[in-house]
């Protein structure tokens, strides 16, 4: 029987914490031992500043100024997950989009066929109703395919640095 | 991101003496530029007025979130303040404010200064939140109330 490579596709969802980097590094390493392709994504929370604007913290053009900063920071941190790709001779691509988070991310995930999602930490939810706006957790609840949420900061440290 | 993580126990005060709007983003800009030393208050002070000239910052339920964004500071920063009197603050529902969160971040920190104002304006929702601010007395007890939602408590 052939065998099939059951990691062709691996998304990585980044959103420039520190436990991204991490999700980053075990995203590098699993692309390389499986030979998988690996596409990073960065969601720009166009959803959250409008519900700022709409609970009149934001103006408008202040609300368009935080939107253009945050896509900025979204690009240098793909850029920067890339290099990090290309430093352990992977390719990564990159995909930066608009929208409500978790949408975004599955949506990303079925086009690209991902068989695997991988992602940093969740945050701290302190009620069911919390659960509703962390991303990471409505991303980890309604993708349909595997994913997998990183944490053991020591041990990717030293299996990154090995590879 | 934790709120946490951004405010130091010097950036607190329970008792402001402020009695109207310039005077009370004058002192905890006061009180956050003696925190740090990469950007003077008469700078911060600017940008946050300038922010405040575009439409009121004043919450309703007595809550305000002056904030700016300031390329000379060097990260997210947050100051709190508490008003026992409650000050003008042209707040949404035309109430005195009495708990003002301001914050001030670079460019370069667009993300976490949006995602530290979400927050905020969630646990204004959680019942107790306010009340328990206003009667804290002392910046260690609003940190511990903070702290306390933060994880999980």
């Amino acid at each position: 029987m052939d065998s099939v490579n059951p990691l062709q596709n691996i998304l990585l969802y980044v959103d420039g914490s520190e436990s991204s980097v991490l999700a980053t590094r075990m995203a590098i390493t699993m692309a390389k031992a499986y030979g998988s392709k690996l596409r990073a994504v960065y969601v720009v929370n166009e959803n959250l500043l409008n519900e700022l604007l709409k609970a009149k913290i934001f103006v408008k053009v202040e609300k368009m100024d935080y939107e253009r900063d945050i896509e900025d920071d979204g690009k240098r941190y793909l850029d920067y997950v890339k290099k990090l790709a290309e430093g352990k001779g992977v390719q990564l691509e990159t995909i930066l989009l608009k929208g409500v988070v978790y949408e975004e991310v599955l949506r990303e995930a079925e086009e690209y066929g991902a068989d695997l999602v991988i992602q940093g930490e969740l945050g701290e939810v302190q009620s069911l109703k919390d659960s509703f706006y962390e991303e990471g957790e409505q991303i980890l609840r309604k993708v349909s395919c595997p994913v997998m949420v990183v944490r053991g900061e020591e041990k990717i440290e030293n299996i990154f640095e090995a590879l | 991101m934790k709120l946490t993580d951004y405010i130091k126990i010097e950036c607190i005060k329970t008792d402001l003496i402020a009695e109207d709007k310039e005077e009370v983003i004058e002192e905890l800009v006061e009180m956050l530029s003696e925190s740090m030393t990469c950007c003077g208050a008469d700078v911060i002070y600017q940008a946050v007025m300038e922010r405040e000239n575009e439409g009121s910052t004043g919450l309703e339920k007595g809550i305000a979130i002056p904030h700016a964004k300031c390329d000379e500071v060097d990260r997210l920063r947050i100051v709190i303040g508490i008003s026992r009197e409650g000050i003008n603050f042209d707040s949404l529902d035309g109430k005195p404010a009495y708990i003002f969160f301001l914050m001030i971040a670079p460019s370069s920190e667009a993300g976490p200064h949006v995602q530290a104002i979400a927050r905020i304006v969630k646990m204004i929702g959680i019942e107790g939140f306010r009340e328990n601010l206003i009667k804290a007395g002392n910046a260690e007890k609003v940190l511990e109330i903070i702290e306390n939602i933060e994880n999980g408590g």
